[in-house]
């Protein structure tokens, strides 16, 4: 799995939750520039991405995951490139 | 419906239930639910609405805030009065409830007292049905391995709120249900039911698959709500009722020992049967083999716990099972979407889901060991309550079997129903008959001209309303009682009366009681008023056809119509129809 398909699916959960459409976000989002991005949206895409990816993020630093660089970072150093 | 969602698909199931919301636009079934929490269990209103979707009703899922249970009951604004509910779920958390709980030297009583007020709350100031849960209690014993001689341990006092939630619902049954956490929890395993990180980080205890089980619990709650339940059990008798073939392995060979293996578990399964029976389901065999065969089994097997007297119906030959079942379903006067059928044989399993897709079919679990909690899993049986009439249902129906093998030795229809000397007891209907008012309100489908369904405090504040009134029929004939088999709710305004609800059960059809009961209520309502007209209609649904033309030929002139329905007027004053005399009317 590359970075960009990393990115891919993270966009494209991001996208389903926050019921966007793909030209609304970019790979530089971040959870200011979207309102919709909220602390209850937070959590399911946090369970989504563990869930698609086969992770599980540390409790420590999903507070810290507000943006898609961050996302993909985080999902990045857990799986397999 | 009995289908657990698999792990890790839940992100197809939301997809799923995203893509079919558009559909569900067109569902005619729609149910308000509102979630009082002071925990996050958002996901629930997802897995609710994909359970729901498969009995086609559309679900509006509203949350209350964290914690602002009791304001969002009884604010003006709060959520309760605009969502108007259908059905309210609490979903709530001791810890929550009572933030010293866990800490040495708590007990109950708060959290206890706390609940009381919230339960009154809901009884008095919503018409909706509660949808209560127990709590779990702790994994880890926090006195290690010592037993607290006083039960001050924290188990035990969660026990005691568990005691208490259980027995209030209980008392306000058939309102308050119970959805039991617990049981939820030990069928799922703690690993998989629970989310100790996400109780932390976002006050989100339960995982998905608890979520899950939980709206499959309410789903049911709500099938039962919407008369959903199903009525009858139709059964294939080899290696689904006992192991092996009867017509081959003979008495001795069928496997049907509770000390052996597979027979315990045969034997398990037909306790479970039994159990429904117990509930009111009815009990029927669809199976190829000799008549005689299967019921040498049911009268002279040791360890067969059904009986020929358990059965309501049997089509034990050799034509296809789709024929048998759908003669089944007209013998016993019901729909086919009132019918479970089980078998064992693939062939014949896919046969009668693909002739009669309204039958729902369930195929005996590859691995037997799953075949006894199969249909005390799917909840399809499921209403919530049980009424006398319930419980002797079978019995109602044996007696069915017996005037149908009369009616061919008389000539015509009216000398058959003379000879039956029925006679219907009609009055308003008695606190203890508002249970059954509101049971058959929710159930009858065929000869209900109306379709309104009600729940029994709304039945009781009709009956009570000076503007409204609730009649009940009920029968008997010389071969037995009937039970209550008829409602009309009348609504008066001003100087018209009109007809809100008209129903007859089903088992009660074709005796000329719907002309008898109908003449017999507008008459006893306008005496003693200044009635001058009648107003009816009748609400066309998928199943009460055979209604459509009543207002009609009981003399009443057509004033409007529209796809909803046809609206009717008579005059009181008009000459009331001619009554059959094949029925006596007893008032008292």
């Amino acid at each position: 799995m590359t970075r960009a398909d990393i990115e891919d699916k993270v966009l494209a959960t991001l996208a389903a939750l926050l019921n966007a459409s793909r030209a609304e976000l970019s790979p530089q989002s971040t959870r200011e520039s979207l309102t919709a991005w909220d602390s209850l949206k937070h959590m399911h895409l946090v369970l989504a991405l563990e869930e698609a990816f086969g992770i599980e993020f540390d409790d420590a630093e999903i507070a810290s995951l507000t943006s898609v660089p961050g996302l993909v970072d985080a999902v990045a150093a857990k799986v397999e490139i | 419906m009995s289908d657990r969602v698999p792990a890790n698909d839940y992100a197809e199931v939301f997809a799923a239930v995203a893509a079919r919301e558009q559909e569900a636009a067109s569902y005619v079934d729609i149910l308000r639910v509102l979630v009082l929490r002071n925990i996050t269990v958002e996901g629930l209103d997802t897995l609710l609405k994909h359970h729901l979707h498969s009995l086609r009703i559309r679900a509006e899922v509203t949350f209350g805030g964290y914690g602002t249970m009791v304001q969002d009951v009884l604010r003006p604004e709060g959520a309760a009065a605009a969502t108007r509910p259908d059905l309210i779920v609490l979903a709530l958390s001791l810890d929550e409830i009572d933030p010293t709980y866990g800490r040495p030297g708590w007990t109950a009583d708060a959290a206890r007292s706390e609940l009381a007020t919230l339960f009154r709350l809901l009884a008095e100031r919503t018409h909706a049905t509660v949808a209560v849960h127990t709590f779990l209690p702790p994994l880890w014993a926090e006195q290690g391995l010592l037993l607290d001689r006083g039960g001050r341990d924290l188990h035990s006092q969660v026990d005691v709120v568990n005691r208490y939630v259980v027995e209030m619902v209980r008392e306000l049954a058939p309102r308050f249900v119970l959805v039991d956490l617990e049981r939820l929890l030990r069928r799922l395993g703690a690993d998989a039911a629970l989310d100790s990180r996400g109780r932390y980080l976002w006050r989100a205890p339960f995982r998905r698959p608890l979520l899950d089980a939980w709206a499959h619990q309410l789903s049911r709650v709500v099938a039962a709500l919407k008369g959903r339940a199903k009525k009858v059990l139709v059964l294939d008798c080899d290696n689904t009722l006992w192991g092996g073939v009867i017509g081959e392995d003979g008495l001795e060979g069928i496997a049907l020992d509770p000390n052996q293996y597979p027979g315990r578990a045969y034997v398990d399964f037909q306790a479970n049967v039994l159990h429904l029976a117990e509930r009111g389901v009815l009990l029927a065999l669809c199976s190829k083999n000799n008549e005689a065969d299967v019921f040498q089994v049911l009268e002279q097997h040791p360890h067969c716990l059904l009986k020929r007297s358990h059965l309501s119906g049997w089509r034990v030959n050799w034509q296809d099972k789709a024929s048998n079942i759908a003669e089944l379903a007209e013998e016993l006067n019901l729909g086919l979407d009132a019918l479970v059928f089980v078998d064992d044989n693939q062939v014949e399993c896919d046969l009668v889901a693909k002739m009669l897709p309204a039958v729902t079919t369930l195929q005996v679990p590859k691995k037997l060991p799953d075949l006894p909690p199969l249909l005390l899993a799917s909840g399809l049986f499921d209403t919530l309550h049980v009424t006398n009439e319930d419980r002797a249902r079978a019995t109602l129906y044996q007696g069915e079997a017996q005037r149908k093998s009369e009616r061919g030795a008389f000539a015509d229809l009216d000398e058959y129903l003379a000879s039956l000397r029925t006679v219907a007891e009609i009055h308003r209907a008695r606190p203890g008959e508002l249970a059954r008012v509101a049971q058959l309100t929710q159930k009858t489908n065929q000869f209900n001209l109306t379709t309104r369904r009600y729940s029994e405090p709304e039945i009781g504040a009709l009956a009570g309303a000076d503007n409204a009134a609730v009649y009940s029929m009920t029968v008997h004939d010389r071969f037995g009682t009937l039970g209550l088999v008829g409602v009309l709710i009348a609504r008066v305004e001003g100087t018209s009366a009109r007809v809100d609800t008209f129903l007859i059960s089903c088992r009660a059809l074709g005796r000329r009681l719907e002309e008898v009961m109908a003449e017999f209520c507008l008459a006893d309502l306008a005496a003693g008023r200044a009635l001058r007209c009648w107003c009816a209609e009748y609400l066309p649904t998928a199943k009460n056809a055979q209604a459509a033309d009543f207002w009609a030929r009981r003399g009443f002139v057509e004033t409007s119509r529209d796809a909803s329905g046809i609206r009717y007027e008579r005059d009181v004053a008009a000459a009331p129809s001619v009554l059959p005399d094949c029925v006596t009317i007893c008032k008292d």
